[in-house]
C-alpha cells in the first residue's frame, strides 16, 4: 500500500501465475495435438508454444495496466508489417519462402496468444470465450483422429474441462478483492490446487468405477469405426472372394462383417498351412479354422457383424503380431466361455502364415485359449512369414469331414450318425442362461424375415429335439426333386442382377424361394435365420474350410484363398458350439485337387530367448549389448527384478525385421529386439539348475553370448518416420453420435460427482468418525455434527459452537450437544485428560444426531438436504462476513 | 478449588439479587477483580454502578483489621471526581498532630479495598494520573515514603459519555491501564418492572447484602485464575487477533502488547468465573470487546462498531474449525 506501483506489479505477478501459466500450459497441449493433426504445422512445438505464451503474457500485462486496445493493436500491426517486409527482402541464399511461412506461423500464434491475453485480462467473461475457442480447436483435432478411444477422448477433454472449471472458480476471486497480499495469493493457490486435485481424484475414481462400461463403449466405437471402414471399401474388385475377404496392408483377411453379395471371385493364393495335432487313433481329424464369429445381424445395414457385447465370447482377443517371439499369451477364461466340456479335448496346432494373410488375428479351430509365437525355419521363410502355435479347446464331435462331402464315405456317415445320436440327447434349451439364449436367438421380424421363419417352422415338428431341427434345415437344402436332381445348387454367381443396392435380406429371400442357388454365405445366412427362428442358438462363423487332400503328411493342412468359408455354429448345452455346414457341394464343377506343399520343418529348439533392448552396437565386430528383463531359459520364462546386460555375438546371426531377413546394419541402439540362441552340439549350452536363482545362472552364460537369430521387434521411432505415418493415415469419418455419447458420459459423471459431493463429504466424515480413535474421533464427531446441522438448515452463522449448541441446537432438537461441546472443548483446550465415561457419552451423542435430525425434518427431507449444493458451499465459506472487507480506501 | 468456586457462585448469586438482569456485567466486574485488574464503566447516571460496587464490597468479609468496615464487608470508598479535586484529596496528606508534635500522614480514601471512582473524566489530568499510578503499581508515594496498598485493591471507575463539556477525556495510555471497559446499559422492561415492584423497599444495601465469602477467598480465587491453563492455540489466536488490529486499515492505533497480556489474564479469570480451569474459544468471543475495544483508535464510527467484532469472529471461527491439537 505504501508503494502502489510495486503493489500493482506484485498483483500482476499473481495474475500471471494463476491465469497465464495454466493458459500457456493448455495452449501448449493444444498446439501439441494440432501439430499431430496438421503436418503443415510440423515444426518445433516448444518454440510455437513459446511464441504463443509470449503473446499471451505481453498482452495480459499490457491490458492489465489498462493499455488502449486499439492503439496497441495498431502498433502490433505496424511491427508485423515491417517485419514481414524486411523478411521478404532478405538478401543472400536465404530460403525466403520458408522464412515467411515460419514468420506467418509464429506471428499468428503470437496474435492468438495476444487475443487470449486481451480477453482474459480485460473481460470477466473472457475465460468463457477462451475455453470455447480451445474447445473448438480440440474438437477439430479430435475429428481428425483415426483411432478414437475413450481414453484418448478423456485425455483430450478432461484437461480442457478442468481448465474451464478452474477459471470459472478463479475469476470471481480475482476480480472481487482489490487488495492482494502474498499471503492471500498463497492461500488462494493452495485452495485451487486442492480443488484441482479433488476433481482429478474424483475423475480417477469415476474412471475406475466406470471403466467396464466405458471400455464397452470404446469397443463399440472401434467396431463401428471398423464397420465404417468396411462399408467404404467393400466394393473393391479383388476383395470379394467369397464375399469374405478384403485387402489390407498386411495381406488378405476375412471381413469382420459379411453382407451377402451377388458376385465373387476366386483366388488360388496360399493363405496358410497348419499342422493340427488332432487324431482319432491313427486317423487325423481335420477341423474348420475359425476367423471370427459374426454374432449380430444389423437389420438396417443388412449385415452380419461382430459384436463385443456378446455373452460368453470364446474368441481370444490378441494380436499375434504383437506377441514377442517365443512368448505366449493365454486366456484361460476361454475354457469357461466355450460353454461346454463334454467330448472336449485340448488340441495343439502350428499355423504358418504366408505373406498373403492378415497376421493380426488368430486363426484356429474354435475356442483357442493360448498362443505362442514361433519362428519359421530358415528354408521356408520365403513361403511363410510368421508362425504361431495355438492351443484350442476343441470338441471331439466337430470334424471337418462331417460337413465336407459326407455322403461319399460310408465310414464317415456312421461316425456322423454317432455324433448326431450323441447330440440328440439334448432335449431342449431349458438349462441355458436366458440372456445367452435370448442373444443367440435374436432375429429381426417382419416382411422377409417372417417368411423365412414361417418356412423354417414348416420344416419341423413343434417339439422336435434341437438336433432334429438342425438336421431338418440341413435336409431342406439337400432335398432333391422327383428326378433325383438337387433343388439347391452351389454357384459362385448367384445374383441375376449385379446391383449392390439390392438388400441382402431380399437376396436371401430370393435364394430360399426363387433362385435356390448360392455360395457359402447364402447357405450360412439362410440357415442362421431359419435356426434362430426355431429358437436354436446359432452364430454365423467365418473362417476356412479344412480340406484333407493328401495322406503324405498326416495332420498337415493347406489353406488357399478359395477355402475362405462361412458356416453356422449351433449351440448344444454341455457340448458347446458345434459346426454345421449347410453349404452343399458343387456338383457341376469339381474343384481340381491342388497338391499340398512341403510342410515346413519344425524350428530348432532354443535354449535361450531374451526380450531385450539393444544397447551399444558394434558394426565392425558384429556384436552388441542387450539389456533385458525377461528371458526364456530352456522353455521356462523368467522375469528379472533388475535389468541385466549381456554382450551378444552376432557374427553368425540371422537378423529379421518386419518378418524379413536383413543385415546387421539394421540393428540400432534402442531397438527392442528378441535374441534367440538354439541348442547346438557345437555350443556349450548351460543346463538349467533347479533351486539356483536365475541371476546366478546368467552369470554362467558364455561371454559373449552366441546368438542365432535376432528379431527386431520394434524399431526406435524416428521423428520423420512418425510424421510420415501421420500423413499416410487414411482419414475416416467419425461417428459423432458415439463421440457425443462418450462426452455425455464423461460430463454426466462429472455432474453427478458435483451433485453428490455434499453427500459424499458427509460419508467421508462418517467414515472418519468410524475409523478414528478417541481424541481424533471427537474431532470428527464434532465436524460431522456441525456439517449435518448446517445441511439440515440449522445454521451456526457466526456463533461460537458452544453458544450455537446452547441456544439453537439443543432447544430445537432436544439433543445433548451442549454437554458434548463441554466435553469436547475440555478435550481440546484443557490440560487435564477426559475420562472414559465421558468419551462414551460422546459416542452416544454421535449415535443420537442422525435420529434426532430425521425426527425433526422427516426421513426423506433429511436426505434431500444433501442435494443443496449452495448450502454446502456456504458451509465451507464460513465465516462469510469476516472475509468481506470494507470497500473504502 | 471447589470451595472457592462455590463461594464464587455464591458471590455471583448474591450480586444478582441486588443488581437485576446484569449477569454478564457482574461477571465482567468479577473477572477484572480476579485478574487483579480494574474496570471502567461507561454509563449514564443511575444505571447501578454504585450499587454494584457497594454490593461487591459488602459481600466480602474478614478483611484486615484496620480496614474493616463497621457494618461488615471489606472497605469501600467512593470518590466523586470534580475538576477542583486535588491528588492529596485521594491519597491523603500530612497533618500536624498536636499531641505528637509532628506531622502525621492522614490516609486518603485510596486506602481501601473497593474504590468507586465516579466520573473519572471530570477530574484534572493530574488527579487522573495519580489514581492511575496507584492502580498500576498498587502503591502510593508521598514525598519520600512509599506506602503499599492492600493486596486486594479494586477500582471501579465510571465515566459519563453524555456530558462532554467540562471533562478531561482519558488519554489512550491511561485507558490502557483499565483491564476492561464495559457499559451497563439499561435492563429489559421485564426486569425493570420487577425492580419497581420488588426492590423499591431496599434502601440500604448494607442491610440486605449477605456476606458470602471471605477476604482470603478472593486472594485464593485470584491465585486460581493465575493457574488456569491456556492452550497454545488459544495464545496463537490471541496473537493473530492482536496483530490483526494493528494491521487493519480502519484502525489507527492497534492493541498494545499490554493489551494482549491483559486479555490473557482476563481470559483466565473469566474461565474461573465460568467454573473452568481452561480457556475456550467462547471466552475470546466474550472478552475481546470489553478488554480490547477501548485500547483501539478507529478511523470512523462505523468501523468502531463492527471491525473488532469481525476480527474476533474470524479468529474464533478459526479456532472452532481447528481440530484437537497436541498440548505442550
Amino acid at each position: 500500500m505504501s508503494n502502489p506501483v510495486r503493489h500493482r506489479f506484485s498483483q500482476l505477478a499473481f495474475h500471471l501465475l494463476l491465469v497465464v501459466v495454466p493458459t500457456a500450459v493448455i495452449g501448449y497441449a493444444t498446439l501439441h495435438w494440432l501439430n499431430l493433426s496438421f503436418t503443415a504445422l510440423n515444426t518445433n512445438v516448444s518454440s510455437q508454444a513459446l511464441f504463443f505464451s509470449a503473446g499471451l503474457t505481453f498482452s495480459y500485462a499490457l491490458y492489465f495496466f489498462r493499455a488502449r486496445a486499439l492503439v496497441t493493436l495498431l502498433l502490433l500491426a505496424i511491427v508485423y508489417y515491417f517485419l514481414d517486409q524486411s523478411i521478404s527482402r532478405l538478401p543472400g541464399e536465404f530460403d525466403v519462402f520458408y522464412a515467411t511461412t515460419r514468420f506467418q506461423l509464429f506471428s499468428t500464434l503470437f496474435l492468438a496468444g495476444w487475443l487470449f491475453g486481451f480477453l482474459l485480462a480485460r473481460f470477466s467473461w473472457g475465460y468463457i470465450v477462451v475455453s470455447a475457442l480451445l474447445f473448438v480447436v480440440t474438437i477439430v483435432t479430435i475429428s481428425d483422429t483415426t483411432d478414437l478411444s475413450y481414453t484418448y477422448l478423456l485425455t483430450r477433454l478432461v484437461p480442457l474441462l478442468l481448465y474451464a472449471l478452474y477459471l470459472f472458480f478463479l475469476t470471481p476471486q480475482l476480480n472481487a478483492s482489490a487488495e492482494w497480499t502474498w499471503k492471500k495469493a498463497g492461500h488462494l493457490s493452495l485452495r485451487l490446487t486442492l480443488f484441482v486435485l479433488l476433481v482429478l481424484v474424483s475423475f480417477l475414481l469415476a474412471e475406475r468405477l466406470l471403466r467396464g462400461q466405458l471400455q464397452a463403449v470404446e469397443k463399440e466405437l472401434a467396431a463401428r469405426g471398423a464397420q465404417n471402414e468396411k462399408d467404404s471399401n467393400g466394393q473393391g474388385g479383388y476383395d470379394d472372394r467369397h464375399g469374405l475377404m478384403e485387402n489390407t496392408d498386411d495381406g488378405l483377411r476375412l471381413k469382420d462383417t459379411v453382407r451377402v453379395t451377388s458376385r465373387m471371385s476366386q483366388s488360388d493364393k496360399l493363405m496358410f498351412c497348419a499342422k493340427l495335432n488332432s487324431y482319432e487313433g491313427e486317423r487325423p481329424i481335420p477341423l474348420y479354422f475359425v476367423f471370427h464369429y459374426l454374432t449380430r445381424y444389423d437389420p438396417v445395414k443388412e449385415t452380419f457383424t461382430r459384436d463385443v457385447n456378446v455373452p460368453s465370447l470364446d474368441e481370444m482377443d490378441v494380436d499375434p503380431a504383437e506377441v514377442p517371439l517365443y512368448y505366449s499369451y493365454t486366456d484361460t477364461s476361454i475354457l469357461r466361455k466355450a460353454m461346454g466340456d463334454r467330448y472336449r479335448k485340448i488340441v495343439e496346432a502350428n499355423v504358418y502364415l504366408s505373406e498373403n494373410t492378415w497376421k493380426h488375428s488368430v486363426l484356429g479351430p474354435s475356442s483357442v485359449f493360448a498362443i505362442q509365437t514361433i519362428p519359421v525355419e530358415k528354408d521356408f521363410q520365403r513361403t511363410f512369414l510368421s508362425a504361431y502355435k495355438i492351443y484350442t479347446y476343441a470338441s471331439e464331435l466337430n470334424n471337418a469331414y462331417f460337413v465336407y462331402n459326407v455322403s461319399a464315405n460310408p465310414f464317415l456317415e456312421t461316425v456322423q450318425e454317432q455324433r448326431h445320436d450323441e447330440l440328440r440327447t439334448v432335449r431342449n434349451y431349458g438349462p441355458v442362461n436366458k440372456e445367452f439364449l435370448e442373444y443367440y436367438t435374436r432375429m429381426p421380424t417382419g416382411g422377409i424375415y417372417d417368411s423365412i421363419a414361417r418356412l423354417a417352422k414348416g420344416l419341423v415338428k413343434e417339439n422336435a429335439r434341437p438336433l432334429d431341427k438342425v438336421l431338418a434345415v440341413r435336409d431342406f437344402f439337400l432335398q432333391r426333386d422327383e428326378f433325383g436332381k438337387r433343388i439347391f445348387r452351389y454357384t459362385l454367381k448367384p445374383g441375376a442382377v449385379d446391383d449392390p443396392n439390392i438388400p441382402s435380406s431380399k437376396m436371401l429371400y430370393d435364394f430360399l424361394f426363387k433362385t435356390k442357388a448360392g455360395y457359402c454365405t447364402y447357405y450360412a445366412g439362410a440357415s442362421h435365420f431359419m435356426l434362430r427362428a426355431l429358437g436354436i442358438p446359432t452364430r454365423f462363423t467365418t473362417g476356412f474350410a479344412t480340406i484333407d487332400r493328401s495322406d503324405k503328411n498326416k495332420g498337415w493342412y493347406w489353406f488357399y484363398a478359395s477355402q475362405a468359408h462361412a458356416w453356422t455354429q449351433v449351440y448344444f448345452p454341455e457340448y458347446g458350439w458345434m459346426d454345421f455346414d449347410m453349404t452343399i457341394g458343387n456338383e457341376e464343377q469339381q474343384e481340381a485337387p491342388r497338391p499340398d506343399g512341403t510342410p515346413p520343418l519344425p524350428p530348432p529348439e532354443p535354449w535361450l530367448v531374451l526380450n531385450a533392448v539393444a544397447g551399444e552396437v558394434k558394426q565392425a565386430q558384429k556384436n552388441l549389448d542387450a539389456t533385458f528383463r525377461e528371458l526364456i531359459f530352456h522353455n521356462t520364462p523368467h522375469k528379472l527384478t533388475e535389468p541385466l546386460t549381456l554382450n551378444i555375438d552376432a557374427s553368425l546371426c540371422r537378423i529379421v525385421f518386419n518378418e524379413r531377413d536383413t543385415t546387421f546394419a539394421a540393428v540400432q541402439a534402442g531397438d527392442s529386439i528378441i535374441v534367440v540362441s538354439y541348442k547346438d552340439e557345437a555350443k556349450k549350452v548351460p543346463a538349467p539348475r533347479a533351486g539356483v536363482a536365475i541371476e546366478q545362472q546368467i552369470q554362467k552364460f558364455p561371454q559373449p553370448l552366441p546368438a542365432d537369430e535376432i528379431h527386431i521387434h520394434r524399431k526406435e521411432e524416428k521423428k520423420d518416420g512418425a510424421g510420415q505415418r501421420i500423413t499416410e493415415t487414411k482419414k475416416r469419418p467419425i461417428d459423432w453420435w458415439a463421440v457425443a455419447r462418450v462426452t455425455a458420459v464423461v460430463v454426466l459423471v462429472a455432474l453427478l460427482l458435483v451433485v453428490l459431493s455434499p453427500a459424499l463429504y458427509l460419508g467421508y466424515l462418517l467414515v472418519r468418525v468410524r475409523l478414528a480413535a478417541m481424541p481424533a474421533r471427537a474431532d470428527w464427531i464434532y465436524r460431522a455434527t456441525l456439517y449435518r446441522l448446517h445441511m439440515a438448515g440449522i445454521f451456526r452463522d457466526n456463533e461460537t459452537p458452544l453458544r450455537f449448541a446452547q441456544q439453537k441446537v439443543d432447544p430445537q432438537l432436544g439433543l445433548s450437544f451442549t454437554a458434548f461441546m463441554n466435553i469436547y472443548l475440555r478435550m481440546k483446550y484443557s490440560a487435564q485428560p477426559v475420562e472414559i465415561s465421558e468419551q462414551e457419552s460422546m459416542n452416544l451423542f454421535h449415535r443420537q444426531v442422525g435420529p434426532a435430525l430425521r425426527q425433526k425434518t422427516g426421513v426423506i427431507k433429511s436426505v434431500l438436504h444433501y442435494l443443496r449444493l449452495w448450502r454446502a458451499y456456504l458451509y465451507f465459506q464460513q465465516p462469510a462476513s469476516a472475509e468481506s472487507e470494507p470497500s473504502a480506501l | 478449588m471447589s470451595k472457592s468456586t462455590a463461594s464464587l457462585q455464591a458471590l455471583l448469586r448474591n450480586m444478582e439479587t441486588i443488581i437485576r438482569g446484569k449477569t454478564q456485567e457482574i461477571k465482567y466486574v468479577i473477572t477484572a477483580l480476579l485478574a487483579r485488574g480494574h474496570i471502567l464503566l461507561e454509563d449514564n447516571p443511575g444505571a447501578g454502578k454504585t450499587v454494584l460496587a457497594k454490593t461487591l464490597a459488602q459481600s466480602i468479609s474478614e478483611a484486615a483489621a484496620e480496614l474493616h468496615q463497621p457494618g461488615g464487608g471489606v472497605a469501600f470508598k467512593r470518590i466523586q471526581f470534580t475538576p477542583d479535586l486535588l491528588p492529596m484529596d485521594l491519597i491523603g496528606s500530612h497533618i500536624y498532630d498536636e499531641a505528637r508534635k509532628d506531622f502525621v500522614f492522614k490516609k486518603g480514601p485510596l486506602f481501601t479495598h473497593v474504590l468507586l471512582a465516579d466520573e473519572i473524566n471530570r477530574a484534572s489530568p493530574k488527579v487522573q494520573s495519580a489514581l492511575l499510578e496507584c492502580m498500576a503499581e498498587n502503591q502510593i508515594s508521598v514525598g519520600d515514603t512509599t506506602m503499599a496498598l492492600d493486596k486486594f485493591f479494586f477500582t471501579i471507575a465510571t465515566q459519563n459519555p453524555i456530558e462532554m463539556e467540562g471533562t478531561y477525556p482519558l488519554p489512550a495510555a491511561q485507558l490502557d491501564r483499565f483491564f476492561m471497559k464495559i457499559s451497563m446499559g439499561y435492563v429489559s422492561e421485564e426486569v425493570e418492572f420487577d425492580i419497581y415492584t420488588n426492590y423499591l423497599s431496599i434502601g440500604n444495601v448494607r442491610d440486605s447484602v449477605k456476606q458470602v465469602l471471605r477476604y482470603q477467598d478472593i486472594l485464593d480465587l485470584q491465585q486460581a485464575a493465575e493457574n488456569v491453563y491456556v492452550h497454545p492455540e488459544i495464545v496463537r489466536g490471541i496473537v493473530r487477533l492482536v496483530s490483526a488490529t494493528r494491521h487493519h486499515p480502519e484502525i489507527a492505533l492497534g492493541c498494545s502488547t499490554r493489551g494482549g497480556i491483559t486479555l490473557i489474564k482476563c481470559l483466565k479469570a473469566w474461565a474461573v468465573v465460568n467454573g473452568r480451569d481452561f480457556v475456550i474459544e467462547d471466552d475470546i468471543q466474550a472478552l475481546a470487546q470489553p478488554v480490547i475495544h477501548h485500547r483501539l483508535i478507529f478511523r470512523n464510527r462505523d468501523a468502531a462498531r463492527t471491525v473488532l467484532a469481525q476480527l474476533t469472529e474470524q479468529e474464533v471461527n478459526k479456532l472452532a474449525k481447528m481440530g484437537i491439537q497436541p498440548k505442550r
